[in-house]
């Protein structure tokens, strides 16, 4: 072992993006923000730090252990945002409280979860998305899915699936057996965190007549097209269920619109978070990555939490698993141009400024030599760095 | 890898006891492939018709896999999901590979309450486990990871008791160690990954579905 070596670290969980890495990541967002743009969504920023009571006041509390604290000089909790939504609604909350309804806003940020690294995903990690805030109405929750797909489309995806359930349907069937407070506690649980075992234990335990075990049992299964939702509508004997699934199926005849419905596969048994979303939620896969690349759904309570009732609608991408997708599926990042390389002669300084300057007037892409050489060795260092042209000033 | 990826049934299986009953069981749905044993040299087996593929890694190792989607299925035991915390779909309990979690003792030294523990060492292949059930009661223990013959701590005074999995009770009773707690129950189950479930939702529903006609056929043969 060298002793004297420094050895030059990142804190665990942060990466550095090398030029080819982030110039994939910024062609991505570049599509993204267009995208968003196009669609009337306007761009926030909001501060990294927030105080831990704004980023915990809706249903944050769960991961507040996964949040980075630290204390202001006035001894105030201060953590590291760990998602967007949360100050967003404060903005909508807040400064944008008297703003024309409705809302729609867009971010592409960097957010911080202290966890165990996964694919795609450090401490540190990006996140493109939109918050919709001030409708109910299914048309919002269907421009949040279409355009969550034209995101994934406009990043250069092909193959992916989106995933949409509607949490209320789950809600619905367990007031319709009267569960007790705590036993509802307990399925969400189960049902969060995809443990059907778990799930048909706690199930076979309760006193209910069989047929609406073998019911509770299959949410987490009920997964397929519009037959999959004739058969849950035939399960479903109670109003808040149905309208959940007429709502899914108003969503989708106006995906059908948007020429995106053959994204789409129903899936009751996505959940999420309960205590966050309270509408149509959904998850989009693509083969080849074990985590979802984006996520999102109906959160209606969220701005109540700061004190201004709001109904609201938005979704997330991860910007890593998107580039990490792209790669592994073969899909070749855009290439960044490398138009022309200027090169002159001693003396001639003043004339190559000239021209380089004139040639990206023209929106070429153009490297200056940054002393002076001979034609022969401009024409090497061209090829070598792969420029298309050369421009040498004799 | 991808079409190719989408077209294939990655399962995971784990070295060790619980491999035998896992490969009967999915042989007995027809997933199954020519040379898979655990003592294969090779690490992935294939099943070009089926489009089945088989990697047999180290037990702690299977929810890994699971988790990245480096494989679609798993089996495991509840006991190593839960020790590993992996955000994995837990579908089936297939019912063999059953044991139990339990604190164990030296028989000659056991005290009268299990809070008189409280703030010695424990010795356990299993330290996450143990500290979700000794925080649950309040304790404060100090955890001493070993990685196998847990049985030895309090013999040799490394530690005041042991956390670790009873199958039959012999291996304690042979050691003098008392069981005074029993944490959780542990069956072997077929774990997804969260992403392939819904990739593959049909071929894996239909899976799940095939076992859990075998493994009730198979609990109502035993009542009769």
């Amino acid at each position: 072992m060298e002793k004297d070596k420094v050895i030059l670290e990142i804190p665990y969980g942060t990466r550095d993006f090398l030029p080819d890495e982030a110039a994939g990541k910024r062609a991505v967002e570049n599509r993204l923000a267009d995208l968003f743009v196009r669609w009337g969504y306007h761009e926030v920023v909001t501060p990294t730090l927030e105080y831990l009571d704004t980023l915990t006041m809706g249903s944050g509390r769960s991961l507040e252990s996964h949040m980075f604290k630290f204390f202001d000089r006035n001894n105030r909790t201060v953590a590291l945002r760990h998602e967007m939504t949360t100050p967003i609604a404060r903005l909508a909350a807040s400064r944008l409280k008297d703003h024309a309804m409705p809302l729609k806003l867009s971010y592409i940020s960097n957010v911080y979860r202290y966890e165990q690294t996964q694919t795609g995903r450090q401490c540190e990690f990006y996140q493109a998305g939109v918050e919709l805030m001030g409708s109910s109405s299914a048309v919002a929750d269907a421009e949040i899915v279409a355009l969550a797909i034209q995101g994934l489309l406009c990043s250069g995806l092909k193959a992916f699936k989106l995933c949409l359930g509607q949490v209320e349907f789950v809600n619905g069937i367990m007031d319709q057996y009267q569960l007790a407070g705590n036993v509802k506690e307990n399925i969400k649980k189960t049902m969060e965190e995809r443990d059907l075992v778990g799930l048909e234990h706690l199930v076979d335990s309760l006193d209910l007549p069989r047929n609406a075990k073998d019911v509770l049992k299959k949410i987490p299964l009920l997964h397929g097209n519009g037959d999959m939702l004739k058969s849950a509508y035939e399960m479903a004997l109670n109003a808040q269920s149905r309208r959940a699934l007429d709502n899914l199926a108003e969503i989708f005849s106006l995906l059908e619109c948007y020429g995106v419905a053959q994204y789409v596969t129903f899936d009751l048994g996505i959940i999420r978070d309960f205590s966050y979303y309270t509408g149509m939620v959904f998850e989009a896969y693509t083969p080849g990555l074990g985590f979802p690349l984006c996520g999102g759904g109906r959160y209606d309570h969220m701005l109540s939490d700061f004190g201004n009732a709001c109904p609201a609608t938005g979704f997330a991408i991860g910007i890593e698993r998107i580039l990490l997708a792209l790669e592994r599926q073969g899909i070749a990042r855009p290439e960044s141009p490398k138009d022309v390389f200027v090169g002159y002669h001693e003396g001639k300084t003043a004339a190559a400024i000239a021209r380089a300057e004139e040639l990206r007037s023209e929106g070429k892409m153009v490297e200056l030599s940054l002393s002076p050489q001979s034609e022969a060795e401009a024409v090497s260092y061209q090829r070598e760095m792969g420029y298309k042209e050369l421009v040498y000033i004799p | 890898m991808n079409a190719e990826n989408m077209e294939y049934l990655t399962i995971a299986l784990p070295k060790g006891k619980l491999f035998k009953p896992s490969a009967e069981l999915l042989g007995r749905i027809g997933y199954e492939a020519e040379g898979l044993s655990e003592k294969s040299r090779k690490l992935v087996i294939s099943n070009e018709e089926k489009k089945i593929r088989f990697i047999i890694t180290k037990t702690a190792d299977v929810p890994t896999y699971v988790e990245y989607g480096a494989a679609d299925i798993g089996v495991i035991g509840k006991d190593v999901l839960l020790e590993t915390g992996k955000d994995v779909y837990e579908l089936l309990d297939l019912g063999f590979g059953r044991c139990h979690l339990m604190m164990a003792v030296p028989k000659a030294e056991r005290r009268e309450r299990l809070t008189d523990y409280a703030h010695t060492r424990v010795a356990t292949k299993f330290p996450h486990i143990a500290e979700m059930f000794f925080t649950r009661q309040g304790m404060q223990m100090e955890y001493i990871k070993l990685n196998g013959s847990i049985e030895l701590g309090p013999i040799v005074g490394l530690s005041e008791s042991i956390v670790d999995i009873v199958e039959t009770g012999t291996t304690l009773k042979e050691n003098d160690l008392e069981e005074i707690v029993h944490i959780v129950d542990s069956t072997a189950r077929l774990i997804a990954n969260r992403v392939s479930f819904k990739m593959k939702f049909e071929r894996m529903n239909a899976m799940v579905r095939d076992l859990r006609a075998i493994l009730e056929s198979g609990a109502e043969a035993c009542r009769s």
